[in-house]
């Protein structure tokens, strides 16, 4: 299976500081990839290299087997990557149905009024299963965190993403709202598109991944299948690079 | 030597696999219908002319159709005049719906069931009363196809009796019978397993969609299950297969209700979670989903004996699925009832022993999903039960009904 998204040796540096060493990266249709690491291991930082928010030192870009150049998140999101950040961005004084058009009102040339934006919100809502909400004029600033997240993930549906990217969406949450969010996520990719979830949480991680990809110390370990890994290999990829026959020697991948 | 099908059996056949589409994938156009059945459009036409023409079906114009050109017209179950009514025995509650052609919920009612000794009384008398209710607020044109009930307990196939439900106290239970007594509606019920019926509607209408092999398990007090093989649900020889839940995984391990030791479900069941978690108190005050989910909601605020809990039961969990998927090889395993708390919560567990105890050809495709229709799975599974025969043979058993 060729990879949706896939990176190969990025490089990233903040002034002195290289928080990104050679990291290559692939992302599978149909699947759910964990991307975990320790606090300040690069996975927020290797998140926005991918969404043109930070542009990357070097290294290759690949999107559905072609190389391409992000340099900002219009360019990122014209390719079909939707990234839900970990400061999540949405507008509390929008309302949802404003939410999941906003920056998207005038694609294409097309004008949307009012009726149909609201139908077509709704219907995202519904065909993710989405029945929490209770009206989706509801301002966004009167959502549950796991509403927030919601609607933030279905924007990404409703704009055909082709790969979605959770940074830590479910760590603000309680057990009822996380486990809606992961059945979403996992819905997310059942129905054909490429998702990656960042989480600490290695329940979380094993309940919806079908791949892990653990990052230490900017630099990717190893990307692994879930089926063939237990916990303890990947808490020890995530605190030492390395666990048996996987992970880094000498700062370099297996 | 048989002879082949008569026209008639093909008829009544074909009838009953295009109200079955209608039924499972809602309303649907007679191109689509001519397609996925592979029959030709005018053997449709006449089809649906006669369930038409029986008040099964109504053909209508599509509400949108995002296409310019002529719409087609669409096929759509008569939802509000044709239903069933559902039952669900549990050891917590017991739910009746009213539940319309092609699966919608239209009326229900439900009731805490106290856990104690079993009084066939306490159960059907409520349930009774709940569908004297529904029925009473029809409209005259409505008509009520089937009745059936999932329970929590062994469903003999032969007669329709309750052979064992260790977590209900009940043995050699006569429940349909009496059932269909005292609903008085001249209509038999049909008696399942509760965790086998759950699995039929995961399969049908939840996660396990497409599926053509899959596990589901279902946590209730105890641990019940459904195996679905190649379509069917694997009953065994007298109906009482699928019990995954008396699978022994640790022989010296905690006493089973069923009177083994160590069974999957004296290992991962509400009681050994509980207790695990130092939050069994004997006096039953705590218990059910509501406790379980506490204990979840407890090891994610850092509470380190309900995560050891957690992490014991599922590692048992995980063994157990490790067994199954080895024997069963399924595509999809199903945590469903309070078991998809216990999965999204002990998940690194599981998917751990899977990891070490499952061969690698069965475990690299296996899907591992939490089911779809949540505490109603066991009462949609049991309206699919209800629905069964006028699915067989629409045109007879309508006949029957309206008499
Ligand atoms: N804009 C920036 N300028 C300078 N340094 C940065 C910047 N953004 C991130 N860093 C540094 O890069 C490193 C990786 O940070 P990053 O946010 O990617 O980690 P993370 O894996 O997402 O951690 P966490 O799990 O805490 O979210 C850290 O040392 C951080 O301080
Ligand atoms: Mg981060
Ligand atoms: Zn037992």
């Amino acid at each position: 299976m060729t990879p949706v998204l896939e990176l190969r040796g990025i490089d990233k540096s903040f002034g002195p500081v290289q928080v990104l060493h050679d990291v290559s990266f692939s992302v599978y249709p149909g699947e759910v990839t964990a991307l975990v690491g320790d606090n300040g291991a690069g996975k927020s930082t290797l998140v926005k290299c991918v969404g043109g928010i930070h542009p990357i030192d070097s290294g290759d870009y690949l999107f559905d087997g072609k190389p391409v150049q992000v340099h900002s998140p219009r360019e990122a999101a014209a390719l079909g990557i939707e990234i839900v950040y970990q400061d999540l961005a949405l507008c509390d004084n929008l309302d949802i149905v404003q939410n999941m058009f906003l920056g998207r009102e005038h694609k294409r040339g097309l004008v949307l009024d009012e009726d149909t934006m609201e139908e077509m919100a709704a219907k995202t809502l519904e065909s993710l299963s989405v029945r929490t909400v209770k009206s989706i004029r509801q301002h966004v600033s009167s959502l549950s965190g796991g509403q927030r997240q919601t609607v933030a993930i279905a924007k990404a549906v409703l704009w055909n993403s082709k790969v979605v990217i959770l940074d830590e969406p479910t760590a603000a949450l309680g057990v009822a709202q996380t486990a809606q969010v992961l059945e979403l996520v996992r819905r997310l990719a059942d129905q054909g598109l490429a998702v990656v979830l960042i989480s600490h949480n290695m329940n979380d991680v094993f309940a919806v991944s079908d791949r892990i990809a653990a990052l230490y110390l900017g630099r990717m370990a190893a990307q692994v299948k879930t089926s063939e890994v237990t916990h303890a290999q990947v808490v020890e990829l995530i605190t030492s690079g390395r666990s048996g026959d996987l992970g880094l020697t000498n700062g370099v991948p297996a | 030597m048989r002879a082949g099908p008569s026209q008639e059996e093909i008829r009544r056949h074909n009838l009953g696999a295009l109200l079955r589409h209608v039924h499972l994938g809602g309303p649907t156009s007679r191109a689509e219908l001519t397609s996925r059945m592979g029959l030709n459009r005018s053997t449709i036409m006449a089809l649906t002319a006669d369930l038409t023409a029986a008040g099964l079906v109504r053909e209508e114009l599509p509400r949108e159709t995002g296409r310019a050109g002529r719409p087609s017209l669409v096929v759509r179950p008569e939802s509000a005049r044709v239903y069933v009514f559902a039952l669900d025995v549990g050891v917590d509650r017991l739910v009746a719906a009213r539940v319309g052609l092609g699966g919608t919920i239209i009326d229900r009612r439900e009731a805490v069931r106290r856990r104690g000794p079993f009084s066939l009384e306490e159960v059907v008398g409520p349930l009774a009363a709940f569908a004297r209710q529904m029925h009473r607020k029809t409209r005259p044109d409505t008509v009520c196809v089937g009745v059936a009930a999932a329970f929590s307990g062994g469903v003999d196939r032969g007669d329709g009796v309750v052979r064992f439900g260790p977590n209900m106290g009940s043995v050699d239970v006569p429940f349909g019978e009496e059932m269909a007594r005292r609903l008085g509606l001249g209509l038999p019920v049909a008696v399942g397993n509760d965790a086998n019926l759950a699995a039929l509607a995961e399969h049908t209408r939840g996660v396990g969609v497409g599926c053509r092999d899959l596990v589901y398990l279902h946590g209730d007090v105890g641990v019940g299950g459904g195996v679905i093989v190649n379509g069917t649900l694997l009953g065994g020889h007298q109906g009482f297969g699928g019990e995954v839940g008396h699978m022994v995984v640790n022989p010296k391990g905690r006493s089973c209700g069923c009177g083994s030791l160590g069974c999957l479900e004296a290992e991962v069941g509400e009681r050994a979670l509980l207790e695990a978690a130092g939050r069994f108190d004997g006096s039953g005050a705590l218990v059910g989903r509501d406790a379980v989910r506490a204990v979840v909601d407890a090891a994610d605020r850092g509470d380190i004996v309900a995560q050891a809990a957690l992490s014991r039961v599922g590692d048992w969990l995980g063994l157990g699925v490790a067994n199954l998927a080895n024997i069963f090889n399924p595509e999809m395993v199903v945590f469903g009832g309070m078991l998809r708390e216990v999965y999204l919560g002990s998940a690194a567990q599981v998917r751990s022993r899977l990891a070490t105890d499952a061969l690698p050809p069965v475990r690299e495709h296996l899907r591992l999903r939490t089911s779809a229709l949540g505490d109603d799975a066991t009462l949609v599974g049991a309206a699919e039960l209800a629905f069964a025969q006028v699915l067989a043979d629409p045109l007879e058993v309508l006949a029957r009904a309206g008499s």
